[in-house]
């Protein structure tokens, strides 16, 4: 339960709460600005009842033809707001976007390797890994091992647009490529 | 040539502007007349700060009136360095006459107006590409143009319709219909509903293109919420949501709050029978209640849409007097308790409802002294995080005493650590699910102190809290509670630490840097060279070149890919952040520790002057975040925020507004620019004024203003020292008006200067025709007659330093100690601001101010002599303060958290020896500076 509404620039300073979180980047002011310029129906926030922001979620529509998808570039929600479906309802929402506004035949995100709630929670909606892409993130110094710290999966959902799952695979974790050769 | 440009380009791509400069140098040698190698170089001047060079060569090129692209984007680059958005304006203007078959420079030219947000050329621009290219994206560009200006607080309220109609007739115009853009559809949608035809609006959005619109984009739907309201469709937008709800499983809150509004319609209708009224309402309740709870029952633990809308539903019937059973309340209240109590946000949820008086609240509180602290799981333990935060919620004044709270206290901590049990197997970096109830254990003792006034549960705080920190280290909020407590307690070495390890980042800045920053100078060590603080401002303000340099990009970007739904919002981001109430709070922060850092010369003096001045012009927006700041103390009582602001007044438009009055009043006393002067030294644009009234009144009348709801703002330290500013300027004023030079040797003064600099003369000061006189020309009126200053002057030291002996002696917050003594500091460093051009000999012979400089010299030896006597004070404070016996002071004090292991008393030793030793430091840096200041300005 919560109102789901469009992210508005001014909201940027209201996401305290949200992005002061260890998985959590908070970008230049430009890196929010260039997406609601250009995608501004891919991204939205959740808040309660009281008006209190709860998550939210930046996208962006890339590729074309077969490999036209909808990418979640961000999603978060605030540590007291977890465990209430509010990422449940930004994926379903950022899926229907991708199929009816951009026709896209996946949805796509990066995580890493380390984050495992976060992958729990992707593999419970539907997503797969479909490669594991070397040295995407910065170290964050946690302690596990350099390489897990630093790999992102890549994370995939086909949509109705690809019902022969074409989009996926099933040994992705093996399938290991660098940073520059993904967009 | 192209061959000769590249180099220039290449160097200037990976900011190497030096070479910049080398390379364009040789090819002007040979080409001295090249426009395009021209503006190069200015750009790499403007990028290496030499900002006088630049400017002479910007202006040869712009007279030139330039005309091709690649010199139009150099100068683009050129002028917003220098701030000048104005000429880039006028520049591409030019260029656009001069071709005006060029698409290019007139999207330029549209752009250039639009950055500045001059909507009304931008709208002639439009009008003339949409004719001229006969593209419908300028048919667009257009109409959202006459929208802005239409919304621009400046255009005249007559204006306004005429440009909505204006725009509303333009989209008539467009060959293809709105819908096949959903921006399009939403700027049409948006023009029909601020032209109050709520009608034609409804009829598009529900029509069959906008339907689908609207299903498909979010900003669409929650326009055709906001026209189902003002056409006053309640009843049916509920219709509506139930509908959705049902079928759809909708769990939008939006929809229950239709559902909700609904219900209770017809009681907001005027003039209706009311007993009919209530009767149809009553009978509506009956059926929403109905209807919530299917689905409570289809949903059950899944959602707490339904159970939610019960509560609200109970509360509003009781609101209107309909309620029917008096238990319903407390019943819905415990089932919400018992589904959801498990979950972190049930205290945030149940808040609004909550509060209860008598017997609902008896029954109310048994059921949440229920809940144990012996906990096998985390939805438990939130079950029993939650109790507490609900049970405190309600406590009243005779709950509140010392001994009930430090019960309340020792239990949360208690049950706390037992909580850490449950998390002990995650790794370091996650959040402990028993945070809160350290979190509620150190709320509560702040509470104590603040409702007796002893220190010693601040120290329990402050151990318990750097113990949670351990545990926790990932958490804001126990290092945002430590950095306030820290703060209090006089030790801003420890703060700072916590606020970096927050790390505060990008736009953040603004909103959370008042944590830090917010009378900062009261612990800055700006005089003895430590600019710790003055750093930490500059930092945070970095925040604001961005947007001001990047922001108005993305408006640009959104006119490019049509995406009009953004540009309002953008531009009110833009200008919150440009007029951002912390951001000159930070400023005026960082004048007050210059000022103890650095000489005072004409150089600080003159362009904090000028910088101080466009603030006073401006119409602040307050963004700081303090909601961010968890809050659990009772509702009877001041929330933590307030109980641990600075002197419970936190800075405001108030407070910065009698700051600015101080000092601005203070350094034109000391300048030597006035406004002729200053219009022609000044770099940039002369940012627009803001549309307050006030603003047009007169500098002098506005600085003398004193408002009760401003000094309201200041503590009462503050308002003596705005008291003591206020008379010491108004002393030295007309003997600064007398003394200082005439305009023309002052911008004689400048332009030798900048020859010196530059080898150049300074633009429009070729000739000056009396400069000649060299400042010694006769003046025509007979120099004020000296008069003694008014006795509240001198007074003031004296009552400084009986007030720093009190608070010395007294059982007050470090805090309160450092702010007597640092607005001592201020007011000993404001005279100085003020009496400087009276050191002078030749002035004070000249203008045969004898009389005056004795007047000066009594107050300056009182005044050395107070701050002597305090600094020396400070220091024999700050030798007490970190010794064994003040340690043992603040372990004793700990007494009610010590435990026999983990927050142990070694534990809380090691706290207490960084408490005592951080406020060492900063008495110690203060009582040095202090010293230092005395004989600088002795």
């Amino acid at each position: 339960m919560s109102v789901t509404r469009s992210f508005k620039a001014t909201d940027l300073f209201k996401f305290n709460h949200i992005n002061l979180d260890l998985w959590t980047e908070t970008y230049a002011i430009s890196f929010y600005l260039s997406y609601l310029s250009r995608w501004p129906d891919m991204c939205a926030i959740q808040e309660t009842p009281q008006g209190r922001m709860m998550g939210y979620v930046i996208g962006k529509a890339e590729g074309a033809g077969p490999e036209r998808h909808g990418h979640v570039t961000a999603l978060s929600v605030a540590p007291e707001y977890r465990r209430l479906g509010v990422s449940r309802k930004f994926m379903a929402w950022l899926e229907k976007v991708s199929d009816e506004n951009y026709r896209g035949s996946f949805v796509d995100l990066y995580v890493r390797c380390v984050n495992f709630a976060a992958i729990t929670m992707y593999e419970g909606l539907g997503y797969s890994v479909y490669r594991r892409v070397r040295e995407y993130y910065s170290n964050l110094g946690l302690g596990h091992s350099v390489r897990d710290e630093e790999d992102g999966f890549d994370m995939r959902k086909p949509l109705p647009r690809d019902p022969m799952r074409r989009s996926v695979r099933s040994n992705g974790r093996d399938i290991v490529v660098s940073a520059n050769e993904v967009p | 040539m192209d061959r000769q440009i590249r180099p220039i380009y290449e160097a200037l791509d990976t900011n190497s502007n030096k070479s910049a400069i080398l390379a364009c140098n040789k090819v002007l040698k040979k080409h001295p007349n090249n426009l395009l190698v021209k503006a190069l170089k200015a750009l790499a001047l403007v990028r290496s700060q030499k900002v006088e060079e630049a400017l002479i060569l910007c202006d040869e090129v712009l007279a030139s009136k330039p005309a091709d692209e690649a010199t139009l984007a150099a100068m683009m680059h050129v002028l917003r360095g220098l701030g000048r958005h104005m000429d880039m304006v006028t520049m591409y203007d030019d260029a656009y006459k001069q071709q005006p078959a060029n698409e290019e420079l007139g999207t330029q030219t549209f752009f250039a107006n639009a950055r500045i947000g001059n909507w009304k050329a931008a709208q002639q621009i439009a009008t003339k590409m949409h004719k001229q290219f006969q593209d419908e994206h300028y048919l667009y560009w257009n109409i959202m143009s006459a929208l802005l200006q239409a919304k621009d607080p400046n255009t005249p309220e007559a204006l306004r319709t005429v440009l909505l109609k204006l725009a509303q007739r333009l989209i008539s115009q467009s060959p293809t219909p709105s819908y096949y853009s959903a921006d399009r559809f939403h700027l049409h949608v948006t023009v029909l509903k601020e032209l109050g035809m709520y009608d034609e609006a409804y009829e598009l959005i529900e029509g069959e293109a906008g339907q689908i619109i609207c299903s498909q984009f979010l900003m669409c739907e929650e326009l055709r919420r906001e026209i189902w309201k003002l056409k006053g469709l309640t009843k049916e937008a509920g219709e509506r949501a139930e509908q959705r709800i049902l079928e759809a499983k909708d769990r939008n809150w939006l929809e229950f709050l239709a559902v909700l509004d609904a219900t209770f319609v017809d009681l907001t209708v005027d003039g209706a029978d009311v007993e009919a009224a209530k009767n149809t309402c009553a009978e509506r309740i009956t059926r929403t209640r109905e209807f919530f709870g299917k689905v409570v029952e289809q949903d059950g633990v899944r959602d707490r849409s339904g159970h939610l809308a019960l509560l609200e539903l109970e509360k509003r019937s009781r609101q209107h007097g309909l309620a029917t059973d008096s238990s319903a309340l407390t019943s819905l209240l415990e089932s919400y308790f018992q589904h959801f109590g498990g979950k972190a946000c049930c205290f945030e949820d149940l808040k609004p409802y909550i509060e209860l008086e008598g017997d609902d609240l008896a029954t109310w509180t048994s059921v949440l002294e229920k809940q144990t602290a012996q906990v096998t799981s985390v939805p438990d333990l939130w079950r029993f995080i939650n109790a507490q935060k609900l049970l405190r919620y309600n406590l009243t004044d005779s709950q509140l005493t010392p001994e009930a709270e430090t019960q309340r206290a020792v239990r949360c901590l208690d049950a706390y650590l037992e909580g850490l049990q449950l998390g002990k197997d995650l790794p370091s970096y996650e959040l402990q699910p028993a945070d809160d109830l350290a979190i509620l254990a150190a709320q509560t003792f702040v509470n104590i102190w603040k409702r007796t006034g002893d220190q010693a549960p601040l120290y329990n705080a402050a151990a318990l809290l750097e113990y949670a920190i351990t545990k926790s280290k990932m958490s804001y909020q126990i290092r945002l509670h430590l950095i306030r407590i820290y703060r209090l307690l006089g030790a801003p070495s420890l703060a700072l630490e916590h606020y970096r390890g927050i790390n505060v980042k990008q736009v953040q800045n603004d909103t959370l840097s008042h944590f830090l920053l917010s009378r900062a100078s009261t612990f800055s060590l700006a005089a003895t060279g430590d600019i710790t603080y003055t750093s930490e401002c500059m930092e945070a303000s970095r925040i604001y070149v961005s947007n001001s340099e990047e922001t108005s990009e993305f408006i640009v970007r959104a006119f490019g890919g049509e995406k009009y739904s953004q540009i309002p919002d953008f531009i009110l981001f833009e200008e919150c952040l440009d007029n951002s109430l912390q951001r000159d709070l930070i400023k005026m922060e960082h004048v007050r520790m210059r000022i103890a850092h650095e000489a005072i010369n004409s150089e600080l003096v003159d362009m904090e002057l000028i910088e101080l001045k466009f603030i006073f012009d401006r119409l602040h927006h307050d963004n700081r975040d303090f909601s961010i700041l968890a809050n659990y103390q009772p509702r009877s009582e001041a929330s933590f925020n307030e109980q641990t602001e600075s002197l419970e007044k936190t800075p405001g438009f108030g407070w910065l507004w009698v700051f600015l009055k101080i000092y601005i009043k203070a350094f034109q006393l000391a300048s030597d620019l006035d406004d002729t002067v200053e219009d022609k030294l000044l770099i940039g644009d002369r940012p627009k004024p803001s549309n307050d009234p006030e603003t047009k009144l007169p500098l002098k009348e506005r600085l003398a203003m004193r408002k009760q709801e401003e000094i309201n703002e200041l503590s009462s330290d503050e308002a003596a020292y705005y008291d003591y500013a206020s008379a010491l300027s108004e002393w030295l004023t007309p003997y600064h008006d007398y003394a200082r030079p005439p305009p023309s040797v002052v911008l004689a003064e400048a332009a030798k200067l900048t020859e010196q600099k530059t080898g150049h003369t300074l633009k429009g000061l070729e000739f000056l025709p009396d400069a000649a006189t060299n400042g010694n020309g006769k003046k025509d009126e007979e120099p004020p007659a000296v008069v003694e200053p008014p006795a509240s002057i001198s007074k003031h030291f004296d009552d400084v330093l009986q007030r720093f002996k009190e608070v010395l002696e007294g059982n007050v917050l470090p805090f309160e100690l450092l702010h007597v003594v640092t607005l001592a500091q201020e007011a000993f460093l404001l005279f100085a601001i003020e009496t400087t051009r009276f050191k002078t000999a030749s002035v004070l012979k000249q203008n045969k101010f004898g009389g005056l400089s004795q007047h000066i010299k009594d107050i300056r030896t009182k005044s050395t002599t107070v701050v002597n006597e305090i600094s020396s004070a400070l220091l024999s404070r700050a030798e007490s303060e970190a010794t064994q016996e003040s340690r043992r002071a603040v372990v004793e004090a700990c007494k009610p958290i010590v435990h026999e292991s983990g927050l142990d008393h070694d534990f809380v030793l090691n706290v207490a020896k960084k408490i005592t030793d951080a406020r060492k430091q900063v008495y110690d840096g203060i009582g040095k500076g202090m010293a230092k200041l005395a004989k600088t300005h002795a």
